[in-house]
């Protein structure tokens, strides 16, 4: 292949593409549109990270405020959890929307992460949202497929097809000319938001790992860049399959359609019927039957208990639990939080599992689709995706279950065995206690896990780009000059 | 029957055509010869309504169809130089659809032997024109045209593509039409034909009608000699 | 004239394609909606079923103290899905169709969401609404884009030119041919739609319907408006195109934008703070401030005293739930407040535009949308204060648990009628349909000379 004169037909693409008025006034727009989402959802981002600090902040200082109290009772009284956004989320939203923000801890109970975006809006959430990820996997396509739908039916139809062939150019220099040329065109249309999100990344100073979000996104920008160079070998190729422009264009507006639309909304209903997930009250009633089993460790007399009480008075060499050396309510408690735990982590591991089938059904077509791909890479490494949400609800569960057991351990060690209840006004320990116990602080998950969650849509993206080579490789046997 | 006034046509500077005056009686045939980009074709698009003159007249059968383009229409049948049909009917299909287009209603023999008076062989009658070659599809063209019963035929190119027997055909169907009163109206490369066919022969050079000349009076060798000289 | 164009159109190739993927995508839109209303059902029964299972066992167990009994004792509001929710199941996969809530303080029950896949959500249901709202258009601009421009490009418009002074006549019967055509299907869609689903016929349904031919009505217009300018093919296809993504994707992502941009809900973090404070920090205060508090709010509970120098009473503790709710009370109101701004908003802006002015409506009439889900929502706070004023004086009087039925403690439901007003349902469609019709007409006027 002779590289000089591909970079002649690319640069020929270039300009005669931009001689049009409607591609100047399209990168305009483009631009325009894309610079509005990223201001807009880094602002958003910003608004929301300072809003959770405000309020994370405001849980903090209550729960220190607490009085001198029984633990339980803080135990009870919890912790609220808002979930903060990944720096990256402004780029691509990704499930942000549908999944929750807020979630109480307390003792006893898993509560639900609540107040979605979606929640507590309208049906226009449905029709999708601004992003410069939307803008990126979703129109820009169609603009590369618009600016490329012609490049080699044109030429056929011109007559010039003919005369570039006699001019001892091959048809391997032409298509990937004619897809270079095209490629660098569409850089004229992400690169500035490119190089503007780089700066806002650079520049804001709640990110705590800088090198970690950089690197995040320079890989983000790489996979853009294989995508829409995918893209341009595609419209390229498929125009040089065509017998006129109107059935390339047609053709590669079937492409996106299939991308877009078709393919995903099919694995989506292939997948709800292949693995049904249970609804909340099936969970939650499974989970408490089998917690009735364990018996309620509220009531220190519980006869499920019996067995350990027993054990107890044997091991202390008492007759009664008033005489133990630590609270036994307490250490009941404990039991209980643990087996509770064990039992909710159980069934959540289950339904967990059920999604991920769901989800890698769709995933598992990034193959087949580009769109998909590049979707996957982009949310994943925006930290909007289902694996980064579960390492949040992962997270907050540990919390929540240290806080429950950190609790049940001061009762134990602190409280004395002739209380009655919580509410009794002798059973209380130093507010000190609060202050020692550690706030919540979510981590990101490493690149290092949010790579090999996505390695399928890496190889991918990889795949789709031998896929073309082999197929300019040899095409010049089946071709057309006119 | 068919009179350009001083017909002039521009696009901007360029003259399509330049004060061009010509009648057609009834019943004559006209040809019109010259070179590419001469302005034949802009001559017939003229007459059909299909472009509008910078300033002349162009009427047919007395009425201007500058004026009332939508009136002339059932004056004058017409055969472009390719003719292209519906690929998705047959071609009595194409022949009906054509027809009622205009308003005329026929049965199902009539359409038939309209396309067999053109030279359409029978078995071809109701195949989908996709199978159709050029020749084949230029004879519906001429059903099409003869079906109309117009009092003038505009034709352009109607020979090119055609081999030498359908050329033929053609040309004894048009003797028919203008012997029974149609004025004709051809833009024609085939200097053979034209005196053949032709009562008077008109060469045009870029935009100008450059000599009108009765067919009788010349054979087909000074034809072509002057047509060279011409253009 | 007219067989032969339908002829024309029936032996193309596209034409079967095109209506096919209707059908199909129709039908698996139908399918999915049956699906939601059939787990949506079975979710219902459970739910039912369980209520009584529970009920029972707890009851067995805590035979001894009816304010116990109550701690743990839940009861089921459901918000009662119509079939036709299987039209258009609009916010009903992410809001929750029920609530099983216990008398303790509401504000940290009412939020929590039903278990649904993130990912389902984002990708988004196909019921027969998107269907409609989405492949409908694509079809209709795949079956228009051409009507003009293919005559054009296969040459056949200067013999019809010459054949007619009238081609206009021609067109109008070629659109009117697809627009049959796609009615067909849509109609047929529908018709199946209300057996399969077993939809009853009524001023819901029939909206539905008007809402779906009118939206078709206006994309028919569009693509009419369109080629009336006699562009090429490929131009066509490309204005077409652009129009459906900037009715369909871009404008109502920027309204959204727009919309939670105007009205912000900080308050959904600040009622979760409130409520729990407001709850919790009575424990360590004094308890007549609370009980002074709580006969304030309901002085014919005035008598129930909390009984002097014991450390805990029901009463003082179901007065301590309370507050909590008390407290969030002005921030709950916001928050409903700000939604309802955002809908009203939304539904306004809407008027101008289509695709989104015809997915609001389907959800109102499907009961699936947002004000359905904010009634349901105070449906349930009456459901709860109904509740808790049953139970309170039997609490507090140390009524013997055994004395209550527990039987008669059903389900219950909540049923919606959404009011539609049929003027500024229909308005939008007709003006937009009459104005593209109007601009086409002035440009096929104009273009006597055309080639």
């Amino acid at each position: 292949m002779k590289i000089q004169v591909v970079r002649i037909i690319a640069k020929q693409v270039r300009k005669n593409t931009i001689k049009n008025r409607s591609t100047r006034w399209l990168i305009g727009i483009f631009n325009v549109l894309l610079f509005f989402a990223l201001i807009s959802g880094f602002y958003s981002y910003s608004h929301q990270h300072q809003t959770v600090e405000h309020y994370s902040h405001e849980v903090r200082e209550k729960w220190e405020k607490n009085p001198d109290k029984h633990p339980h009772r803080m135990a009870h009284y919890g912790y609220v959890v808002f979930r903060q956004k990944h720096p990256l989320s402004f780029f691509d939203f990704g499930m942000d929307s549908y999944v929750g923000n807020a979630v109480f801890l307390e003792a006893h109970k898993q509560n639900t992460v609540n107040f979605s975006q979606a929640s507590l809006s309208n049906g226009l959430l449905r029709f999708g949202e601004i992003s410069v990820g939307m803008l990126l996997q979703l129109l820009l396509p169609l603009l590369i497929f618009f600016w490329g739908f012609g490049l080699i039916t044109e030429e056929r139809q011109h007559g010039t097809l003919r005369i570039l062939l006699t001019q001892d150019v091959s048809w391997q220099e032409l298509i990937i000319g004619k897809s270079v040329g095209l490629f660098c065109l569409s850089l004229m249309v992400y690169l500035p938001c490119f190089i503007l999100a780089f700066i806002l990344l650079l520049l804001d100073t709640s990110i705590y790992n800088h090198i970690e979000v950089i690197t995040r996104f320079l890989i983000l920008v790489i996979s853009y860049l294989s995508y829409f160079f995918i893209l341009s070998l595609l419209a390229v190729y498929v125009s040089s399959q065509s017998k006129s422009s109107k059935a390339s264009l047609i053709s590669l507006i079937g492409f996106w359609l299939f991308f877009a639309l078709i393919l995903p909304k099919v694995s989506q209903v292939a997948g709800k019927n292949l693995f049904v997930s249970p609804s909340k009250i099936e969970f939650d009633t499974v989970v408490e039957q089998e917690l009735i089993k364990q018996g309620d460790s509220h009531d220190p007399n519980d006869p499920h208990f019996k067995k350990i009480k027993d054990s107890l008075l044997k091991a202390y060499h008492v007759d009664s639990t008033h005489k133990l050396p630590f609270n036994y309510g307490g250490y009941i408690m404990r039991e209980g939080e643990r087996l509770s735990a064990e039992t909710y982590q159980k069934h959540q591991i289950k339904l967990i599992e059920v999604y991920k089938k769901q989800q890698n059904l769709i995933k598992l077509t990034a193959p087949l689709n580009p769109l998909i791909a590049i979707k996957n890479i982009s949310m994943s490494l925006s930290g909007t995706d289902y694996v980064a949400y579960h390492d949040f609800q992962n997270q907050v569960e540990t919390y929540r279950y240290h806080l429950a057991q950190t609790m049940n351990e001061l009762q134990m060690k602190y409280i004395s065995n002739k209380v009655k209840n919580s509410a009794d006004k002798g059973a209380r320990i130093s507010k000190k206690h609060w202050e020692e116990f550690p706030d919540f602080k979510a981590q990101f998950l490493p690149l290092s896990v949010v790579i090999s969650h996505e390695i399928v849509s890496f190889l991918s993206l990889i795949s789709w780009i031998l896929v073309f080579w082999i197929l300019v490789k040899y095409s010049g046997k089946h071709l057309k000059a006119f | 029957m068919l009179i350009a006034n001083n017909l002039t046509k521009k696009y901007g500077e360029k003259i399509a055509l330049n004060n061009l005056n010509l009648h057609i009686q009834t019943g004559e045939v006209f040809a019109l010869l010259g070179q590419n980009g001469a302005g034949k074709t802009t001559t017939i698009n003229c007459f059909l309504g299909f472009i509008k003159p910078t300033s002349g007249d162009v009427s047919i059968n007395g009425v201007s169809v500058v004026e009332s383009s939508s009136d002339t229409k059932r004056y004058i049948a017409y055969i472009p130089e390719t003719v292209m049909l519906y690929p998705n009917l047959t071609g009595v299909e194409n022949l009906a659809f054509f027809s009622s287009l205009a308003g005329f209603k026929y049965s199902k023999e009539e359409l038939s032997s309209f396309l067999t008076k053109a030279g359409l062989q029978e078995s071809a009658h109701h195949q989908s024109i996709k199978s159709y070659s050029k020749g084949m599809r230029q004879k519906v063209g001429i059903a099409i045209a003869v079906a109309k019963k117009a009092m003038a035929l505009l034709l352009d190119e109607p020979t090119s593509g055609l081999d030498p027997k359908a050329s033929n055909e053609f040309s004894e169907i048009l003797k028919e039409l203008s012997i029974n009163g149609t004025s004709i109206l051809m833009a024609t490369h085939d200097i053979f034909r034209a005196k053949e066919v032709a009562h008077r022969i008109g060469i045009m050079k870029e935009g100008n009608l450059v000599s009108v000349i009765e067919a009788k009076n010349i054979s087909a060798n000074e034809l072509e000699q002057l047509y060279l000289q011409t253009v | 004239m007219i067989v032969l164009l339908i002829k024309n159109f029936i032996r193309s190739k596209g034409f079967l394609v095109g209506l096919a993927i209707l059908f199909i995508s129709g039908m698996i839109g139908l399918n999915i909606g049956k699906q939601f209303l059939d787990k949506n059902r079975d979710i219902i029964e459970k739910t039912a079923h369980f209520q009584k299972e529970n009920i029972h066992r707890y009851v067995q167990y805590m035979d001894k103290e009816m304010g116990l009994l109550l701690y743990y004792v839940r009861f089921g509001l459901v918000n009662e899905t119509p079939n036709i929710v299987g039209l258009s199941i609009g916010q009903r996969d992410i809001n929750p169709s029920l609530h099983s809530v216990t008398i303790r303080n509401l504000e940290e029950q009412k939020y929590t969401t039903d278990l649904m896949n993130p990912m389902y959500q984002l990708i988004g249901n196909m019921d027969l609404s998107f269907v409609i709202i989405y492949f409908f258009p694509l079809i209709i601009i795949s079956f228009g884009f051409n009507l003009v421009s293919e005559e054009k490009e296969e040459g056949t418009w200067s013999l019809v030119l010459s054949q007619t002074s009238n081609p206009q006549k021609m067109l109008r019967l070629k659109v009117g041919i697809r627009y049959i055509s796609i009615l067909f299907i849509l109609f047929l869609l529908l018709i199946i739609a209300k057996f399969y689903l077993s939809i009853p016929f009524d001023i819901y349904l029939i909206t539905y319907i008007l809402t779906a031919f009118l939206y078709v009505s206006f994309w028919f217009s569009l693509v009419w408006l369109v080629i009336s300018f006699h562009k090429s093919s490929s131009q066509n296809a490309l204005i077409l195109l652009t129009s459906w993504i900037t009715l369909t994707i871009i404008v109502p992502a920027l309204m959204n934008a727009l919309v939670i941009q105007l009205y912000p809900i900080p308050e959904a973090f600040s009622t979760v703070l409130e409520s729990r404070d407001g709850y919790h920090t009575q424990w360590d205060k004094a308890k007549e401030p609370t009980i002074e508090k709580f006969h304030q709010l309901y002085p014919q509970l005035a008598h129930f005293q909390h009984p002097k120098n014991k450390d805990f009473s029901w009463l003082w503790y179901y007065a301590m739930q309370q507050m909590g709710d008390e407290t969030a009370i002005e921030s709950s109101k916001i928050l409903k407040e700000k939604i309802r701004k955002r809908e009203n908003l939304s539904k306004t802006l809407a008027l101008l535009i289509p695709t989104i002015h015809t997915q609001l409506t389907m959800n109102a009439v499907c009961s699936s949308d947002m004000a359905n889900y904010l009634k349901f929502v105070e449906a349930l706070e009456e459901f709860h204060k109904q509740k808790r004023m049953f139970f309170y004086p039997k609490i507090f009087s140390d009524t013997p648990v055994s004395s209550e039925n527990w039987d008669n403690f059903n389900l219950e439901y909540f049923k919606n009628q959404p009011f539609i007003n049929l003027y500024m349902v229909l308005l939008p469609y007709i003006i937009t349909t009459i104005l593209c019709l109007l601009w086409a007409n002035i440009n096929f006027g104009r273009k006597k000379y055309t080639l």
